[in-house]
């Protein structure tokens, strides 16, 4: 059995670009229609073979992950490099089983946390201390977990006074702070991080880089996504570099930083 | 086994030796309802539901003052309309308490199905960012409802005791017709949860929808007014069946037509099914696409 907490197989993750467009049902059966005799037209004129191949909606795909194969043993932390649209996201996600994959798969051994946004859950008119339960539980706590962190919590996020208060009266670097605090204070063994520490109270975030220092050192496995260079350093011995969906490289932190300065910040597809 | 492990290494060894597995692959085909796993994420059905009366009750200041207001605000149109205009009849029972009676779950039913139909879309943040089985939140949306289907209830209650209506063993078909008011809200609940995530109109037909809806259902007039040999199409709308059940088990009177009733639970059960495997099969991809 060993001692792999992660591994995936040629993991692929295939979007189409009009599914984000959100349709209107009536605009859906007009197109249906609109389509569907355009159809029978076509398969009616006399060159109906060479209009067959152009579906609408051909070609519009992209293929967020392609490929991913890699393996995490317990107690590594790994950083996740790659620029915009990489599919950093995409991979926690499907990690996390908030998606699935098109194709490939993986192996979890463990029970998983995902930070992949901080303030998930929230609601603005219930009190920090309704959201810590709320945001704690969604986050997959037991109420029970809950209640003996509690104190911590409230500790750690500094919001004092406040903590009855409804949070829509809270600052934003307030409410991302008990964000962080419900968040860094989750259990599992494996913890997927993606983008929690653009965090702009410079104290605060010292704090929580050694919160999560403090998490690498107990052993638990983390996949760090950050653009921060330094944090990514001073946590993770190994980082995998996504370009466009594919991993170009697994390996040595520093050597993957400089991989990815390198690399033109403005290469899109 | 349990008491070599003192240190925290030894603990951390024993864990990691205990590990559950889980593997991550493509969806495959029809899934299953997976019944067992929304039992053990009963926490978060629960507060679900807390959180949405918590906050319901916080921004409207007449929360509570609301859920009494609507079906007596409703039956009070009513009997001006059809009891005192249109003179419907309303058998041995004054119109007022027997449009309330049906206004009950009517009432639960048309909230309990606009909840569970934009349920998915209210909860995007949290599908696109947490893993959960997805049918927790219109399940959570139908239950929420529960409440203010009891106090519209107990006020059901005290105008049985102000028109002395004395209560008939039928009574305690209650609870079985409550269910089938919930089981009909989340039946169609689902599908159309489902559909709110692809086509965002949903939202705005189902008004519409409901009001036709209450037409086509016994609130404002008894069914026997529907001819006999059309009863049976008439309970293909299974909220007739609820309506009706509803009506006898308060007021005692009309005990419910057998086939209309039968078309009913027919109906809700069938569409509670396959709404649930819908559902399921549409899962997967509402965190891409909602
Ligand atoms: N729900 C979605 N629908 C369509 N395309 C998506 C969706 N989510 C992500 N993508 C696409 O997948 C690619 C990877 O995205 P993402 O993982 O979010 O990148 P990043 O590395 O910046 O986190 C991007 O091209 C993005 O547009
Ligand atoms: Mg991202």
């Amino acid at each position: 059995m060993g001692n792999i907490a992660i591994r995936t197989v040629n993991l692929g993750k295939l979007f189409y670009l009009n599914q984000k467009k959100r349709g209107k049902l009536r605009e859906t059966l007009e197109e249906k229609i609109r389509l569907s005799l355009k159809h029978l037209f076509t398969a009616l004129s006399p060159d109906a073979k060479k209009n067959e191949k152009k579906h609408p909606f051909a070609n519009k795909h992209i293929w967020a992950l392609k490929n991913v194969s890699f393996e995490v043993k317990h107690g590594e932390a790994v950083g996740i490099l790659g620029h915009n649209g990489a599919g950093k996201s995409v991979l926690l996600k499907i990690l996390s089983q908030v998606t699935k994959p098109t194709e490939g798969y993986a192996e979890i051994h463990g029970r998983v946390g995902a930070m992949l946004e901080v303030g998930t859950g929230f609601h603005p008119e219930l009190t920090g201390r309704e959201n810590i339960y709320l945001s704690g539980a969604i986050l997959g706590m037991t109420r029970r977990e809950i209640k003996t962190k509690f104190d911590e919590i409230v500790e750690f996020s500094e919001i004092g006074d406040l903590l009855d208060m409804p949070i829509k009266y809270y600052s934003s670097g307030m409410q991302g702070r008990l964000a962080f605090a419900v968040a860094v204070h989750l259990e599992p063994e494996i913890l997927l991080i993606d983008e929690v520490l653009a965090i702009e109270d410079i104290s605060f975030k010292e704090k929580c880089l050694s919160k999560l220092k403090e998490i690498v050192r107990e052993g638990r496995t983390v996949l760090f996504v950050s653009h921060n260079m330094d944090s990514l350093k001073t946590l993770c011995n190994r980082a995998i570099l996504l370009e466009r969906g594919k991993i170009v490289f697994d390996g040595d932190i520093k050597k993957a930083i400089s991989k990815y300065l390198s690399g033109n910040p403005d290469a899109k597809l | 086994m349990v008491s070599k492990l003192n240190t925290p290494g030894q603990r951390y060894m024993y864990r990691i030796r205990n590990l559950p597995l889980t593997l991550i692959h493509p969806p495959k085909g029809l899934a299953p309802l997976e019944l067992g796993k929304l039992w053990r994420y009963r926490d978060l059905l629960y507060l679900f539901v807390w959180r949405d009366i918590k906050v319901r009750y916080k921004q409207t200041f007449v929360g509570t003052a609301w859920a009494l207001l609507q079906p007596l605000i409703a039956c009070l149109v009513l009997t001006l309309f059809f009891g005192k205009l249109a003179r419907i009849s309303s058998g041995e029972v004054p119109y007022p308490i027997f449009a309330y009676t049906a206004l009950v779950p009517w009432t639960y039913f048309v909230n309990a199905l606009t909840h569970s139909s934009n349920s998915l879309i209210f909860n995007s943040t949290i599908i696109t960012r947490v893993y959960f089985p997805r049918l927790i939140i219109p399940i959570s949306a139908v239950a929420t409802g529960l409440l203010d289907f009891a106090i519209a209830l107990l006020i059901l209650f005290g105008l049985m005791v102000f028109y002395g209506i004395i209560p008939t063993p039928a009574l305690l078909t209650l609870p079985f017709f409550m269910l089938m008011s919930l089981a009909t809200a989340l039946g169609f609940g689902l599908w159309l949860a489902v559909l709110n995530v692809e086509y965002r109109d949903i939202k705005f037909i189902l008004p519409f929808l409901t009001q036709i809806w209450l037409f086509a259902t016994p609130v404002a007039y008894p069914s026997n007014l529907v001819p006999e040999k059309w009863r049976i199409i008439y309970g293909l709308n299974p909220m007739a069946g609820v309506v009706d059940g509803f009506r006898w088990a308060i007021l005692g009177t009309n005990p419910p037509h057998i086939p209309l009733l039968i078309a009913s639970i027919t109906v809700v059960t069938i569409l509670l099914i396959g709404g649930l495997f819908f559902f399921r099969y549409k899962e997967d991809t509402f965190a891409d696409v909602v």
